[in-house]
């Protein structure tokens, strides 16, 4: 491995494939030392970010996010953009492995000049998921590329880690089978800048259109904090790329506003405070949770608690205090 | 355990004093398939069972479509066979016929397959090396040189590019002079299991079964005695189907072929006699030839809700092909056993023709040698040992019998979930028949590799110096000599009436109209097999398939969790030392659609704690080095079965080169003659893996090549 930050610096500035996948290894590395070379690297491409159209997506297992992207994606290369690809895969909790087999779903776009994909195991790295993609969407900026897309099985903690990533989070759902809203929690319908019903085709096209309306019912629900943005629902088919070009047009639009009135330079400083304080936060447990004196206190007072010889609120305050002396 | 009667309570008496202790219900054993198979059957079993006791030739065909059976004709000795050239393959044919064989069937190159001209820049490692490359009718012509179309049954196994194919044997026909009613012989035309196991497909499903039944429509009109499908159950249960899964899912694209002709306005009676089927034979003994007496139930059962006039319609006619999947590269000479047995097996169950397999089966295409050997074991069969002297000689076995009606409730079951999904077709949309042959696939694997699985020279009775074997290889020149011809043809025909005629095809395929009666006219003005297909990639798109991953499967088979743990430990340690698991891209290159190994692969790595990335399949080696390098993996494994590997893997690790990539550590797996092993590792290869290798033994070798970097 290439220790010199300047390696990577000039590597990825100059738009070299090879050079910007070794960096991404290295913001996913778990290795102090690989931390290390990397923040000095990400230092130094940091005046080269920040060009980028950032579009989060995601949605529940089989919504159709990769074929989403490999239309979206072919049809940016084809306008002559530049596009780059952060997927996030599951590893599993047995083995710690995953597999991941997002390029049979991109075959095109991965096969472009101009376009950049990596998958990335969600497991075992420090800082989790946000942090690895946040990095990583930094690098892929700094290497020029005009849009880059983050890609997220929607279940748990990882759509939420993308929405404070991304510009225009992008929410993919099915037209269900009646249901309202399919296990999506509210949380991240607020979150949402736009919905898009997939799979609007063949027998699904009619059960889709009525999707979108009760759908569009229950987003009038969330009163969006964003006073000039409410977030439209719209239908696509990826598989036959249709609708995808006004989804896009979507996400231009809300950037283009949201440039005009200064809301996005907002959203992305709100955005890196938010990390800055969550980064802080993981540090800090991290810091505390090495103490010796809790180290030693821990266990001792678990025990306590199972014995019904002290309460948690009083462990802890025994923890707290012995800190202070 | 059925307790009637003092008989039975005195067998048990017996059979457990035999035991000393162990229960008598240890003996009742699970198969793959979910049935629980006694120790002993009897008459009690087969009470009830509607089907016993019919007659071979009446409905439900049980025990046989043909009244007489073998006792009156055997079955068709049809070796599948196709190799190099048209002319190489064409010498071939005519000494097998000479030699006792009765039908011919043939195997096409894999760019054929896929509607490949044999100069496309995809197929440079593919031309003549697993079966006959056939650009244009001019080939077709001289693969049936001295074949008289008229006398002679002709099975062609074609799926993807089954238009300028069928269409060019039609017209290399005319041009002999006999005409189209009097064709016999069986195109496979059954696109559906493509994208469940074979892999040749070459547009999407919808304008596939467009294809298909225009085929249908053309045949009944025009060719009488021809075989419009074949529909197979063979691939999946190569790919890794159990005898459940493939009578059930063969039986449910079988429906579904019905369901499409219909709509396209076809009378049942006019299409449905002209449907075959194609079963895989493996070394289950008893299972195989239960399956081919369910599988005719079934048929005949579930063909009624189509009110057909004609019993014809009812019955399920069958070609038989002996497992390859269960013949080894270690101990080669087993496999004549082992083919034997199934070839058995196929003609007890009631197999119209039967195909088997060579004893190089996991080395090469077969050599003149082991060619005849495989011939001579049917005929032995029919001539020597017997057998075809009664009809259906283990009709009333209660074992066989009752293993027939379990088969049938548990196909059932999964007829019932597939209809629940819609039908076949979107059975297959949904991914669930392929991810329960995988799932299948997966704990097979898993069973060999813990030995729980005997096979005998690969994970027991193993032999330590294995003689060299004679191999057949398929020189690269081929590739040239078909691109010259092809040259040629274009400079000597008439060019515009070409394109008037590939400009109609265009037209068919987007408004309507048979696409096999303009494919037919293309074919007079020759035009090619790529030009033809490509002239409707423009209207349909080319298919490309979406990959599931199972995962967990291999892992949950594995009882040894020493080695596992061990394995798992092994990659935990990697990513503490290297700040990530050790990542391995998994990719199949050239026109290759053998993907049962690098999916058993992927997910049993995954399983041991890689990260485990898989290219879409049919990669040229540019654009798999390019994702290995976009992923960073530490390692690339190669998956390389039809003979691409000494084209492919040079050009892969070139490329990988040229783009930085000269760390990344190379593997191959698959089929790789022994003698080319040292061309492999001299242009960079770190460790090959041949057919039988043990997974948890390739993580191993591995993680030991990637430390000792
Ligand atoms: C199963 C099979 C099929 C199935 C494939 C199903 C599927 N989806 O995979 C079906 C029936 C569809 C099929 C079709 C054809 N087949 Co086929 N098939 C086989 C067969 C019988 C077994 C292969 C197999 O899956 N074995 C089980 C798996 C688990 O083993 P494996 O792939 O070898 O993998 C093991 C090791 O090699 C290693 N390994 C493999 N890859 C990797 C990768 C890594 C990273 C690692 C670590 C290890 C590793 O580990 C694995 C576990 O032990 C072989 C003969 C044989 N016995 O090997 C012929 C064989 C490969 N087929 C052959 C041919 C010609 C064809 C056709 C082209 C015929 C035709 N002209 O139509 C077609 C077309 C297929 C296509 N699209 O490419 C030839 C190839 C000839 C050659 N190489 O010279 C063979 C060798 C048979 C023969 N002797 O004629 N086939
Ligand atoms: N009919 C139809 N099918 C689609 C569409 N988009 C995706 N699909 C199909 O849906 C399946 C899943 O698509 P993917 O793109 O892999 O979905 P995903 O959300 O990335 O799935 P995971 O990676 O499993 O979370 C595939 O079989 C696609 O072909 C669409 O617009 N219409
Ligand atoms: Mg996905």
């Amino acid at each position: 491995m290439e220790t010199d930050p300047e390696y990577y610096v000039s590597g990825v500035c100059a738009g070299n494939r090879k050079i910007l996948a070794k960096t991404i290894t290295l913001v996913e590395s778990s290795l102090p030392k690989h931390q290390e070379l990397i923040t000095g690297v990400l230092n130094r491409l940091l005046p080269f970010t920040g060009k980028a159209v950032r579009l989060g997506i995601t949605g529940v297992p089989g919504v159709g996010k990769n074929t989403f992207v490999e239309s979206l994606g072919m049809l940016l290369v084809e306008r002559g953009q530049r596009v780059a690809i952060l997927a996030v895969d599951p590893s599993s909790t047995h083995s710690g492995g995953s597999i991941m087999g997002d390029k049979t779903r991109m075959e095109k776009l991965s096969a472009q000049p101009n376009a950049f994909i990596r998958p990335s195991p969600s497991g075992g790295t420090l800082g989790g998921v946000s942090r690895k993609t946040r990095e990583s969407l930094l690098v892929c900026e700094a290497a020029g590329f005009d849009v880059v897309m983050v890609e997220t099985v929607g279940v748990g903690q990882s759509e939420v880690s993308v929405a404070s990533i991304a510009d225009f989070f992008l929410l993919l759902m099915l037209a269900g089978a009646g249901d309202g809203l399919q296990g999506i929690k509210r949380g991240i319908l607020e979150l949402a800048d736009a919905v898009a019903v997939n799979k609007a085709d063949g027998d699904n096209l009619a059960k889709t259109l009525q999707a979108k309306n009760i759908y569009a019912d229950a987003m009038h629900l969330f009163s969006s904090d964003n006073t000039n943005w409410s977030p439209p629902i719209l239908t696509c088919s990826a598989l036959h790329m249709i609708g995808i070009a006004e989804v896009w047009e979507t996400v231009l639009d809300h950037h283009e506003k949201m440039s005009a009135t200064g809301a996005l330079e907002q959203k992305r400083k709100k955005q890196a405070i938010q990390w800055m304080l969550t980064l802080l936060e993981e540090g800090l447990k991290d810091w505390f949770y090495q103490i010796p004196e809790v180290k030693k206190l821990l266990p001792q007072l678990t025990w306590e608690i199972e014995r019904g010889e002290s309460t948690p609120t009083a462990a802890v305050r025994k923890i707290l205090t012995s800190l202070n002396n | 355990m059925a307790d009637s009667g003092p008989e039975i309570s005195k067998w048990q008496k017996l059979a457990e004093k035999e035991l000393r202790g162990t229960s008598l219900e240890s003996l009742t054993k699970s198969t793959p398939e979910g049935i629980d198979i006694k120790p002993l059957y009897t008459a009690e079993d087969l009470e009830n069972l509607e089907f016993v006791n019919n007659l071979p030739g009446v409905d439900p065909f049980v025990r046989g479509v043909r009244a007489s059976m073998y006792t009156n004709r055997p079955w068709t000795i049809r070796q599948y066979a196709g190799f190099s050239t048209a002319k190489e393959s064409n010498l071939f044919y005519r000494k097998n016929l000479a030699a006792g064989q009765k039908g011919l069937s043939v195997a096409f190159d894999l760019p054929t397959h896929r509607g490949y001209d044999s100069d496309h820049p995809r197929v440079t490692g593919d031309v003549g090396k697993a079966g006959v490359p056939v650009d244009s009718v001019e080939d077709m012509k001289i693969l049936f040189d001295g074949i008289p179309l008229d006398k002679m049954s002709v099975s062609m196994t074609m799926n993807g590019a089954v238009l300028p194919v069928l269409a060019g044997y039609i017209v290399a026909a005319e041009e002999q002079g006999v005409s189209q009613e009097k064709l016999m012989g069986t195109i496979q035309n059954d696109i559906l299991k493509e994208y469940l196991t074979r892999n040749t497909y070459i547009y999407p499903p919808e304008p596939s079964m467009r294809i298909v039944s225009d085929i249908v429509g053309y045949c009944s009109k025009n060719m009488p005695k021809y075989n419009t499908v074949s529909i197979s159950g063979y691939h999946m249960m190569e790919a890794g189907a159990d005898s459940v899964l493939q009578t059930a899912f063969t039986i449910a694209d079988g429906i579904e072929y019905v369901k499409a002709a219909l709509n396209a306005g076809l009378d049942i009676d006019d299409f449905a006699p002209r449907l075959s089927f194609f079963f895989g034979i493996g070394m289950n003994f008893f299972m195989e030839i239960a399956m081919l007496r369910a599988a005719r139930f079934l048929w005949a059962d579930l063909m009624k809700q189509f009110n057909p006039r004609n019993s014809n319609s009812l019955m399920l006619r069958t070609h038989c092909q002996t497992s390859g999947w269960s013949l080894t590269q270690q101990d080669p000479y087993n496999n004549i056993i082992r083919t034997t047995l199934e070839c058995l097996a196929a003609v007890l169950g009631g197999t119209q023709s039967l195909h088997t397999n060579s004893f190089d089966e996991a080395v090469s295409l077969p050599t003149d040698l082991s060619a005849r050997v495989a011939r001579n074991t049917q005929i032995i069969v029919q001539e020597e040992s017997q057998v075809t002297r009664v009809v259906d000689p283990l009709g009333g076995s209660y074992y066989v019998e009752s293993l027939t009606h379990s088969i049938i409730q548990e196909a059932r079951k999964i007829i019932n979930e597939i209809d629940e999904l819609g039908g076949m077709a979107k059975a297959i949309v949904s991914g669930m028949p392929k991810m329960r042959i995988e799932e299948s696939s997966a704990r097979r694997q898993a069973r060999i590799d813990q030995e729980k699985d005997v096979i005998v020279g690969v994970n027991k009775y193993q032999v330590e110096d294995e003689a060299p074997m004679e191999v057949r290889e398929i020189s690269s020149e081929v590739r040239d000599q078909q691109v010259a011809r092809l040259k040629e043809i274009k400079e000597n025909r008439d060019n515009v009436a070409v394109e008037k005629v590939l400009a109609a095809i265009t037209k068919c395929a987007e408004t309507g109209g048979n696409l096999l009666e303009v494919s037919i006219e293309a074919v007079r003005k020759r035009a090619t097999v790529g030009e033809i297909s490509d002239a409707m990639e423009k209207v349909f798109g080319r298919y490309v398939a979406t990959t599931q991953c199972i995962s967990g499967i291999y892992a949950s088979e594995y009882q040894d969790n020493e080695i596992l743990a061990s394995l798992r430990k092994r990659t935990d340690e990697f990513a503490e030392k290297e700040g990530r698991r050790p990542r391995i891209l998994v990719t199949k290159m050239g026109q290759d659609g053998h993907d049962r190994g690098s999916k058993v692969v992927a997910t049993a790595f995954a399983d041991f704690g890689f990260d485990v990335d898989i290219s879409p399949m049919f990669q040229t080696p540019a654009e798999a080095s390019r994702i290995a390098i976009d992923n960073d993996v530490h390692v690339v494994g190669v998956s390389s079965l039809a003979a691409g590997h000494k084209i492919l893997v040079p050009e892969l690790i070139a490329s990988l080169k040229k783009q930085g990539g000269e760390n990344v550590l190379i593997v191959v797996g698959g089929i790789i003659p022994p003698a080319d092993y040292d061309f492999l590792y001299d242009v960079g290869v770190a460790k090959i893996f041949g057919p039988g290798s043990v997974i948890t033994e390739c993580a191993n070798h591995v993680l030991n090549a990637l430390e000792n970097r």
